[in-house]
């Protein structure tokens, strides 16, 4: 089981002209079959944070790691953008991540492009396929190396809002089979709210506000009173910050 | 009212006539045929020997073809070119790849491609005449000389411009890194590699065929101004000929099926239009 540990995380970047610190100090805690999104205005380092627990970038000070049985954890990671390679076919795409080439892992990147419901676009070039589909592929990239974490970098922000709500429908029930922890960056409070059981809120300049507990039970259907309520809640908490910051 | 009359009077067997010559695959024969006819037309008026009739110059055309000397000679320019370019494109990748890579590196070579790339393949000729004579060495290094910039500054220029954000998902992926040279970097270079390897096929035959005036005594760009020492001026106009059908033929048969197969993933022009759109 996953073990999501930040603590006295820092990351400054030494520009040219003026230095920026992207987090200052954040430290939270994370395990097992959690959904955490960290919510914040841009430019506050969440996927900074994001991008150090994948191992792509370092960490000025502190330490941020997510550990499985003591060894590094496995992590899916889906992206703002698809990342994907253009020129390589979905499906050589989805094995572009399998630590193994062989017929079992093969039949597992099928089984999660099916989850996603593009088995037939196998063979079709990204770039043939929509937006919103590839950000599929992405996900279904992510899920079909069944990581111990996944990460996601506001995966839904370059997407219309029909095509977001579907996918974060098809999200939240790949979560509900698979029950990983994730981590998932995102600046729309209404869709944290809706995802997950808890909500860390990073301000501008990288510090940690609040780390909040939705104990809401799931599906969370948007026009429910009390999802509502806690989404008041929660962008209050939010705004109200805004104001501290400046 | 008046207007819709006047049209109607235009045949419709005209109007497709007139839409058959004007589509984009028509033009690109009408073009060609309206130049021979004017050059037909006017070269009797002109009246000199110095313009021969197109009559006269497909006549020397066939005759070249036939005779045979004219396959023999472009068949040498292009083992030399061959040669040259395959240089070129080893030692050219190589630098380019390390110049993309070390900034110090590029500021080091900077100026020598600013002056590879612009020198007259004019001097190389008559330097490389003076130190090797005529023969196969001179044309050869011309050729080298005059592609191998070409194809570093574009192997640098694709270094610059690796997708990073493919490359920080394969290593967030911890995938292979020689999966990930040959499916991010390989690929992500190749469109750069194919301008290199256009670049310098276009630019070392043209240096090529310079220095073959001036050290060589055989091949295609010799050949030629063999035809003009001897004031046979259909025999260098159909000579040009040859040179403008080789161009087609390498670009149609080569880089036409080649860029077709190595880039068959990138979007049809219907997508691309409407990326522009967007």
């Amino acid at each position: 089981m996953a073990q999501v540990e930040v603590s006295h995380l820092h990351k400054v970047f030494e520009g040219e002209s003026r230095t920026v610190t992207a987090l200052d100090d954040v430290s939270f805690e994370a395990s097992g079959h959690t959904f955490v999104s960290l919510v914040g205005p841009s430019g506050c380092g969440k996927s900074t944070l994001l991008n150090i627990l994948a191992g792509v970038e370092h960490a000025t000070s502190g330490r941020a790691e997510i550990l499985d049985g003591g060894r590094r954890a496995r992590l899916g990671y889906v992206f703002q953008s698809p990342r994907l390679l253009p020129w390589r076919t979905v499906l050589d795409n989805m094995m572009f991540v399998q630590p193994d080439q062989g017929a079992e892992h093969r039949e597992r990147a099928e089984h999660y492009l099916e989850m996603v419901g593009l088995s037939d676009t196998r063979k079709a070039w990204p770039g043939q396929l929509s937006g919103g589909m590839q950000q599929r592929v992405g996900i279904a990239r992510a899920f079909s190396i069944e990581p111990d974490a996944l990460l996601m970098d506001e995966p839904f922000s370059h997407l219309d809002a029909i095509t977001a709500r579907t996918l974060r429908r098809e999200l939240h029930a790949l979560w509900m089979e698979t029950r990983k922890t994730v981590l998932f960056v995102t600046h729309d409070v209404f869709e944290a709210v809706e995802l997950s059981d808890r909500i860390i809120i990073l301000a501008k300049g990288g510090s940690l506000r609040q780390n909040l507990t939705i104990d809401l039970p799931y599906p969370r259907d948007p026009s429910d009173d009390r999802v509502a309520l806690t989404k008041t809640e929660v962008l209050r908490q939010f705004e109200d910050l805004d104001l501290v910051a400046s | 009212m008046q207007a819709t009359l006047e049209t109607s009077r235009v045949p419709a067997a005209w109007i497709r006539i007139v839409h058959l010559l004007t589509t984009p695959r028509a033009a690109r024969l009408t073009a060609p045929i309206l130049i021979i006819v004017t050059w037909q037309l006017v070269a009797p008026l002109i009246g000199s020997t110095l313009l021969p009739m197109p009559i006269d110059v497909l006549e020397e055309f066939i005759d070249l073809a036939i005779e045979g000397t004219v396959w023999s000679a472009f068949a040498i320019s292009f083992v030399r070119l061959g040669i040259g370019l395959a240089l070129a494109v080893v030692i050219g990748v190589v630098v380019g790849l390390l110049l993309g890579l070390s900034p110090r590196a590029e500021a080091f070579a900077h100026d020598f491609l600013v002056i590879g790339l612009t020198f007259p393949y004019l001097i190389w000729g008559i330097i490389v005449s003076m130190w090797f004579g005529f023969g196969d060495a001179g044309p050869i290094l011309v050729v080298f000389i005059a592609a191998v910039p070409y194809v570093i500054v574009n192997m640098a220029e694709g270094v610059r411009d690796a997708p990073r954000d493919l490359i920080d998902m394969a290593r967030s992926y911890d995938a292979p890194r020689l999966r990930v040279i040959r499916q991010v970097v390989v690929p992500s270079l190749s469109p750069f590699f194919f301008a290199a390897l256009r670049y310098g096929l276009a630019n070392g035959w043209k240096g090529l065929v310079l220095a073959e005036v001036f050290a060589a005594t055989s091949g295609a760009g010799w050949e030629i101004a063999g035809m003009r020492d001897i004031g046979n001026a259909s025999g260098v106009v159909a000579y040009a000929l040859y040179f403008a059908f080789f161009s087609i033929l390498v670009e149609r048969l080569v880089f036409g099926r080649l860029s077709d197969w190595v880039f068959r993933w990138r979007p049809r022009r219907p997508e691309a239009a409407r990326a522009v759109n967007a």
